[in-house]
C-alpha cells in the first residue's frame, strides 16, 4: 500500500503544504479507502487540519489539554498510586463516523442488549439455558458475579434491567466489526464520553458544526426520563442518586456525570437501610431514596447478603429492593455475570433461542476451554491467542499469547489444563486504526470504540450516537483503559443540521428531582477542606516568617534572631499538638525544615496540604470549575515546586505562590458557591481553625512575660505578621507591638476579620444554614453565650484601659475558655452532622 | 414407619460493650422438611423487637429471615423453637451402580438435582472448599480404578474420622482449608469442607448441610442443658441415588439423630446467623442448644 496523500485529489490546492498521513501496512484504518484516498466523512476533518498545518494541530491539542485540565479532568487508572502523573488525555482529533456505518453499529448494539436482557432474566428465573443445554452452567455458577442472593431479586419495571452498559466495538483488518468487550455493572467511560464532547465542542467549534455531527445529550434525557419511570414508590418527583464507591471522588468521571446531571453523588458510607427502604443520611437527617443508578460490581454492594467475606456496601440493600416501594437498583446487581467472554461462543445459540434472530454484531471469535476440542485449539494457537478467566475471581490478567516466552506459554497451558473451565481464549484481532495527532502530525494507532446503551421498560433500546473512542498506546498495542489513557471524542454524521449543542439545554429538559441534599460525608469533608485549607494557610505565614527574618535579620545579637525563631516554632508545634517531635532526637534539628518538608509532620505543610487536597476531592462535586483550578494549583503547585531543599531560603517563592493559591481558592469560594449548608461547613471550618489557632497564639504572647521586653516585642510583631495583622494594629493604635493592645485587637476589634468577635459573629450567621438536628439544640445557639461573655470581657478591657492594670493571667484563663468552647463546637457539629449517632424516632 | 420428636431450642446471644445503633441480620434456623424429616413447628423469637423483618426462601431452598433492629441496644438475642419429626429408618449405604473414574457425561453441570439446583453448584470450587492441591495428596490412596462411588465417598469419609484430631476451638470459620490439611486437625465444620473438596475434584456433587445432633449422656448421667451443639455434615449426589448424608466427623451415616437445618455450597451458605451492626465496641457470643426427645 502506498502512503495516503491527506486529501483527496481535487481537494489538496496546494501539494507543498499537506500533510501525509500514512496507515500502517498491516492494518485497516479508519479514514482511508484501501486505495489510501480519505473516506467521505473524514474529508471535512483532513481538510481543516491541512488548512491549519502541523502548527495548528498543536494548537488544537494544547487547547485540549488546558481546557480538560481546567475542568479537573484526570481519570487515573487504579493501578497507578500516589504522586503526579498523567491523567487521561484527550485527543483533539475526533473519531468520525459515516451515518451507514453507525446505523450498523446501532442495530448491532441494540440486538445485543436485548439479548443480554433476556439472558439476564433466564439466568435469575428459569435457567433455560442450562436445560435446554444452550451454555454449559459452569460459565455462570464458576462467576463471581452470579449472586444466588438475587434469585429472588424483583424483575419488574426497570429493576431488573440491564441499565447503561457500555460495549466495545472494534475492526478488523478486512473491516468486519466485532465486540470484544461488555461492561455492565460499571459502564466506565460515559462521564469522559461527555467530558471530551464538551471539550472538542470548545475546541473546533466551528469544524464541529460544519461535520453535522449527532447530538447526545438526548440519549441522557431519555436515560434520566427511564430511571424515574424505574421508581418504586408513587413519588411524582422520585429522589435519583448516582451511588459511587470510589474513597476520594479521583475517578472523578462519575462527579463529572454526578455534575452534568445535577445528581447526588452517593458512597455506601452515605446510604442507610431502615424500615426496608433506603435512606441518605444528610446534614437535614434521613432523606428517603426512590431510584440508585449504581457505578459499583453488585457482588459488593450488600455487605449482609455478599458472599464476599469484607463488602463495604450497603447492608439490608438487596432486601430493601425486594420490598414493594423499596428501592430500584439499576443495573440489576447479578448483571456483572454478563461480562464474562464465557457466553461469546454461544451467542449466536442464545439470539436465536431468545430473539429468533441471527447475531448482527459477532464478538470476537472465542473458544471455552471447559470443551476438550476447543481447549486443544486454544492450546495449539496460543501465540495468536488472547486468554482471558472466564469466573474473573483469578489473579490472572488477560494474557496475549504473543507476548510470552516459550516458558510463559508453557506456565500458561499447563494452567490452563489443570482448570480448563476457567478460561476462554480469543483469537487477537488486528484492529483498525485512525488517525491520532502527535507534535510532529498525524499517526495511526489502533483504537476501540465504546458504545453506551440501554433497554428501556418496554424494550426499547436507546443508543447514545457517539461513544468513547480509547486509543491504544503503541501502533499496535493493547488497549485497556488501565494502560491506555488517550481518547477521542466520536462524531457520528448525520444529514440533518443539528442545533448547536449544549448540555445545559439538553438536560434542562429532563425532569431530574434533585433537591440541595448534602450527605453527611461531604458536609464532613467539606468541613475539613476548610479546617486544613486555614490551618496550611498559617503554618506558611510561620515559615514565610522565620524565612523573612532569616534573610533581612533582626537583630545584632548572635543569638537573637535563633532564639526568636526557636520560639515561634514552638508556639506552631504546640498549636498543633506535637511538640514531642521537637525533643525527638531522629527529627531534623533546623526545624524550619520539618515544617517545610516532612510529610509526616502534623505542624508541616505537606501534611496539612494532603489532607486539604484528600478531603476537598472527596467533595468533588461541590466545588466550580475554577475552585478545582484553585485546588489544583494549591496541590500541584507546592508539590512541583523545585529546587535544592538544603536552603530554605530558597522557599520563599514557593511558600508565597502556595499562599496566593489558597487566597484563590478561599475567595472563590465566597464567589461562586451557592450559600447552602454544604457552604455553611465549610465556612464554619475556617472559622472555628482560624479562631482556634488565633487564641493560641494569644496565649502564648501573654504568657511571654518572662522573657525581654525587645524579645517580647519582636514576638508580638511576629505574631501581627502571622495573622495578618500588621497594618491594622499600625492603623488603629499608632504605637509599638503591646500584648494587651495585640489582645484588644484580635478579640474584640468589631469589623475586624481576624478577630474573635467578629469570626463567632459570622460563625453564628453561617450556622443559621445549617438544619437543627433531631432532639438537639442548633450547634449555632451555643454560640451566642460566647459573644456575650467576649462583649463583657472586652468592656472591662476597654474600661482598665491605660490604667496598666491589664491582667495577663485572667486573660489567659478566658482564652482557656474560648478554646474549650470552639473545641465542643466542633465536636457537636460532628455528632450532629456527620456521624449520625442519634437515630430519628 | 415410626418417627421420633424433637424438640430443640438454639439461642444465640450477643453481647456488645458499646452502643449498637442498628443491625441487619439474616437467620437460617428453619428446619428443612425433607429426606425424612417433618418441621411440626418453628418458631423464632428475637429481642429487642426488630422494627422490620421478613421471611423468604433462599437460592438452595432453605428458609431464611431478614431482620432489622433500629434503635440502640446493648445485646440480641435470638431463639429459635423447633418441633420437629424424624423418621427411623435404618441407614445404611446405598450401592450408585457407577465407579467413580468413569468421565461423567456431557453437561453433567447442568443436570438438575431434585430441588431444581443446577448440579454445577455442586460440583464447582466455592469459597470455603477451593480446589487447592492438597486434597489431590489427601485424595491418592483411596482412588484405585473401578470402585463404585459410594465405597469411594465411604472410605474418604472414615479416613477423616481416623486421620484427623477432632479438636474444638482449634480452627475458625476463617481458617482455610489448606490449613486444615495441613494440620489434620478442626471441628465438623472443617472435616466437612474438606470431605466436600475432595468429592468435587473428581467429580462428586457435595453439599454441606447444617444441623443438629442429638446426644445421649452415659448411663446413669442426665443430661445438661445446653449441652448439644450445631453440627454439620455433608451429602454427596449420584444420579441413581440422589443425595445420601455422611457424617466424617462421627465415621456414621445420618440417620435419625441428625436433624438438618439448611444445606448449601458450604459453611457460607448456611451460616445460621449472619449479621452487620454499626455501633461501636467489641462484642461477646453465647450458642446454647437443647435437643430433647418428646
Amino acid at each position: 500500500m502506498s502512503p495516503a496523500t491527506l486529501l483527496p485529489e481535487d481537494h489538496s490546492r496546494n501539494p507543498a503544504s499537506s500533510i501525509l498521513y500514512q496507515a500502517s501496512e498491516d492494518r485497516r484504518d479508519e479514514s482511508l479507502s484501501t486505495e489510501g484516498a480519505v473516506v467521505a466523512e473524514w474529508s471535512e476533518v483532513f481538510e481543516s487540519i491541512q488548512r491549519h498545518g502541523v502548527q495548528g494541530l498543536n494548537d488544537w491539542r494544547n487547547a485540549a489539554a488546558r481546557i480538560s485540565r481546567e475542568r479537573g479532568l484526570a481519570y487515573r487508572p487504579a493501578s497507578v498510586e500516589g504522586g503526579v502523573e498523567d491523567g487521561w488525555t484527550l485527543d483533539p482529533v475526533p473519531w468520525v463516523i459515516s451515518r451507514e456505518r453507525w446505523q450498523g453499529y446501532e442495530q448491532g448494539i441494540a440486538q445485543r442488549i436485548r439479548l443480554f436482557s433476556h439472558l439476564l432474566k433466564d439466568i435469575y428465573g428459569d435457567q433455560r439455558i442450562f436445560s435446554e443445554r444452550i451454555v454449559p452452567a459452569e460459565i455462570v455458577l464458576g462467576h463471581k458475579g452470579f449472586l444466588r442472593a438475587l434469585h429472588d431479586f424483583p424483575m419488574g419495571k426497570g429493576g431488573g434491567s440491564l441499565g447503561l452498559s457500555a460495549i466495545d466495538v472494534a475492526r478488523d483488518s478486512a473491516g468486519q466489526a466485532f465486540v470484544v468487550n461488555d461492561r455492565f455493572d460499571k459502564p466506565f467511560g460515559l462521564g469522559l464520553a461527555l467530558e471530551n464532547r464538551t471539550v472538542i465542542n470548545k475546541v473546533l467549534p466551528r469544524l464541529f458544526r460544519r461535520c453535522r455531527v449527532k447530538k447526545i445529550g438526548q440519549f441522557f434525557t431519555e436515560w434520566f426520563d427511564f430511571l424515574q419511570r424505574t421508581s418504586p414508590t408513587d413519588s411524582e418527583r422520585p429522589l435519583i442518586v448516582i451511588l459511587d464507591p470510589s474513597e476520594q471522588g479521583d475517578d472523578s468521571e462519575i462527579s463529572f456525570l454526578a455534575n452534568y446531571c445535577d445528581i447526588a453523588r452517593v458512597h455506601p458510607s452515605d446510604l442507610t437501610v431502615r424500615d426496608g427502604r433506603v435512606w441518605i443520611k444528610a446534614l437535614s437527617g434521613l432523606v428517603p431514596v426512590d431510584v440508585i443508578w449504581k457505578t459499583m460490581p453488585g457482588s459488593d454492594m450488600d455487605s449482609l447478603e455478599s458472599e464476599k467475606r469484607f463488602s463495604k456496601g450497603v447492608a439490608g440493600i438487596f432486601e430493601a429492593s425486594r420490598q414493594e416501594g423499596g428501592v430500584s437498583l439499576v443495573s440489576h446487581p447479578g448483571a456483572e455475570v454478563l461480562q464474562s467472554p464465557g457466553f461469546y461462543p454461544y451467542l449466536q445459540k442464545l439470539c436465536r433461542a431468545f430473539l429468533g434472530e441471527d447475531l448482527l454484531l459477532p464478538p470476537v471469535a472465542t473458544w471455552w476451554c471447559g470443551s476438550p476440542t476447543a481447549m486443544s485449539h486454544v492450546i495449539s494457537n496460543l501465540s495468536s491467542m488472547v486468554i482471558k478467566p472466564v469466573g474473573s475471581h483469578h489473579d490472572l490478567r488477560t494474557q496475549y499469547g504473543r507476548l510470552l516466552t516459550a516458558e510463559q506459554q508453557d506456565d500458561l497451558k499447563a494452567r490452563i489444563k489443570e482448570n480448563p473451565g476457567d478460561f476462554v481464549g480469543q483469537e487477537e484481532l488486528m484492529i483498525s486504526t485512525i488517525p491520532v495527532s502527535r507534535q510532529s502530525g498525524l499517526v495511526p494507532r489502533s483504537a476501540v470504540l465504546r458504545v453506551f446503551s440501554f433497554l428501556d421498560e418496554h424494550d426499547k433500546a436507546n443508543v447514545m450516537p457517539g461513544g468513547l473512542a480509547r486509543v491504544s498506546k503503541l501502533d499496535r498495542g493493547i488497549i485497556s483503559t488501565r494502560e491506555s489513557g488517550e481518547s477521542k471524542d466520536v462524531w457520528v454524521r448525520s444529514l440533518e443540521e443539528e442545533e448547536p449543542y449544549s448540555i445545559a439545554n439538553e438536560l434542562d429538559r429532563t425532569r431530574v428531582f434533585s433537591p440541595e441534599i448534602v450527605p453527611s460525608r461531604t458536609a464532613e469533608n467539606l468541613f475539613w477542606t476548610g479546617r486544613y485549607a486555614e490551618r496550611t494557610d498559617v503554618i506558611s505565614r510561620f515559615a514565610l516568617r522565620v524565612l523573612d527574618i532569616r534573610n533581612r535579620g533582626i537583630s545584632t545579637v548572635d543569638t537573637f534572631e535563633r532564639d526568636h525563631e526557636n520560639l515561634l516554632m514552638k508556639t506552631l508545634f504546640d498549636i498543633f499538638d506535637c511538640e514531642s517531635l521537637l525533643e525527638n532526637p531522629n527529627s531534623d534539628p533546623d526545624i524550619l525544615n520539618q515544617v517545610l518538608r516532612n510529610r509526616d509532620c502534623p505542624a508541616g505543610i505537606d501534611f496539612n496540604l494532603d489532607r486539604f487536597y484528600s478531603a476537598s476531592q472527596a467533595a468533588r462535586e461541590e466545588w466550580s470549575p475554577s475552585s478545582i483550578l484553585a485546588i489544583g494549583s494549591c496541590y500541584q503547585g507546592w508539590n512541583q515546586r523545585s529546587g535544592p531543599f538544603d536552603d530554605g531560603s530558597r522557599y520563599d517563592s514557593g511558600v508565597e505562590s502556595l499562599q496566593l493559591s489558597l487566597a484563590a481558592f478561599l475567595g472563590l469560594n465566597l464567589d461562586s458557591m451557592t450559600r447552602d449548608e454544604g457552604w455553611a461547613l465549610l465556612d464554619s471550618g475556617r472559622r472555628i481553625e482560624r479562631a482556634t489557632i488565633i487564641c493560641g497564639l494569644l496565649r502564648f504572647l501573654l504568657d511571654s512575660d518572662q522573657l525581654k521586653a525587645e524579645m517580647q516585642s519582636v514576638l508580638n510583631e511576629s505574631i501581627l505578621y502571622i495573622l495578618d495583622s500588621v497594618r491594622t494594629y499600625q492603623s488603629r493604635f499608632h504605637e509599638k507591638p503591646a500584648p494587651e493592645l495585640t489582645t484588644r485587637l484580635l478579640l474584640g476589634e468589631v469589623d475586624y476579620p481576624r478577630s474573635i468577635l467578629h469570626i463567632l459573629t459570622r460563625l453564628y450567621e453561617v450556622l443559621q444554614k445549617v438544619p437543627t438536628p433531631v432532639g438537639a439544640i442548633h450547634p449555632g445557639e451555643t454560640i451566642l453565650p460566647q459573644i456575650e461573655s467576649l462583649n463583657s470581657f472586652i468592656l472591662s478591657m476597654d474600661r482598665n484601659s491605660g490604667s496598666g492594670v491589664f491582667d495577663r493571667q485572667v486573660a489567659v484563663l478566658f482564652i482557656d475558655q474560648l478554646l474549650a468552647f470552639l473545641a465542643s463546637l466542633s465536636d457537636n457539629l460532628t455528632t450532629a452532622y456527620f456521624s449520625h449517632a442519634v437515630k430519628k424516632g | 414407619m415410626s418417627s421420633i420428636r424433637y424438640e430443640i431450642r438454639h439461642r444465640t446471644a450477643y453481647h456488645y460493650t458499646g452502643r449498637i445503633d442498628l443491625c441487619h441480620s439474616l437467620v437460617r434456623l428453619a428446619p428443612r422438611s425433607e429426606m425424612g424429616q417433618t418441621t411440626v413447628n418453628c418458631t423464632v423469637a428475637i429481642s429487642p423487637e426488630p422494627h422490620f423483618q421478613k421471611n423468604g426462601k433462599d437460592y438452595f431452598g432453605n428458609e431464611k429471615k431478614y431482620f432489622s433492629i433500629q434503635s440502640s441496644h446493648e445485646s440480641l438475642e435470638v431463639v429459635s423453637s423447633v418441633i420437629v419429626d424424624k423418621d427411623i429408618a435404618n441407614e445404611s449405604r446405598p450401592d450408585s451402580g457407577e465407579v467413580w473414574d468413569r468421565p461423567k457425561i456431557k453437561g453433567f453441570h447442568s443436570r438438575v438435582d431434585n430441588t431444581n439446583i443446577p448440579l454445577g453448584n455442586y460440583l464447582l470450587p466455592s469459597a470455603a472448599c477451593p480446589g487447592v492441591s492438597e486434597i489431590d495428596l489427601f485424595l491418592q490412596s483411596s482412588l484405585r480404578p473401578g470402585r463404585e462411588i459410594m465405597e469411594v465417598v465411604s472410605e474418604l469419609m472414615a479416613r477423616i474420622y481416623t486421620e484427623f484430631n477432632y479438636v474444638p476451638g482449634a480452627t475458625d470459620t476463617s481458617t482455610p482449608l489448606h490449613t486444615v490439611l495441613k494440620k489434620k486437625t478442626g471441628v465438623c465444620q472443617d472435616f466437612a469442607h474438606v470431605m466436600i473438596a475432595a468429592l468435587r475434584r473428581i467429580n462428586i456433587p457435595a453439599r454441606y448441610v447444617s444441623g443438629y445432633l442429638e446426644t445421649i449422656p452415659p448411663v446413669g448421667q442426665v443430661k445438661l442443658q445446653g449441652a448439644d451443639a450445631t453440627h454439620a455434615w455433608i451429602e454427596a449426589y449420584t444420579e441413581s441415588t440422589g443425595w445420601v448424608g455422611f457424617d466424617p466427623t462421627n465415621n456414621i451415616i445420618p440417620a435419625e439423630q441428625h436433624i438438618k437445618i439448611a444445606h448449601g455450597r458450604d459453611y457460607f451458605d448456611v451460616q445460621p446467623l449472619k449479621g452487620t451492626f454499626i455501633g461501636s465496641g467489641s462484642q461477646s457470643l453465647v450458642v446454647e442448644v437443647d435437643v430433647q426427645r418428646i
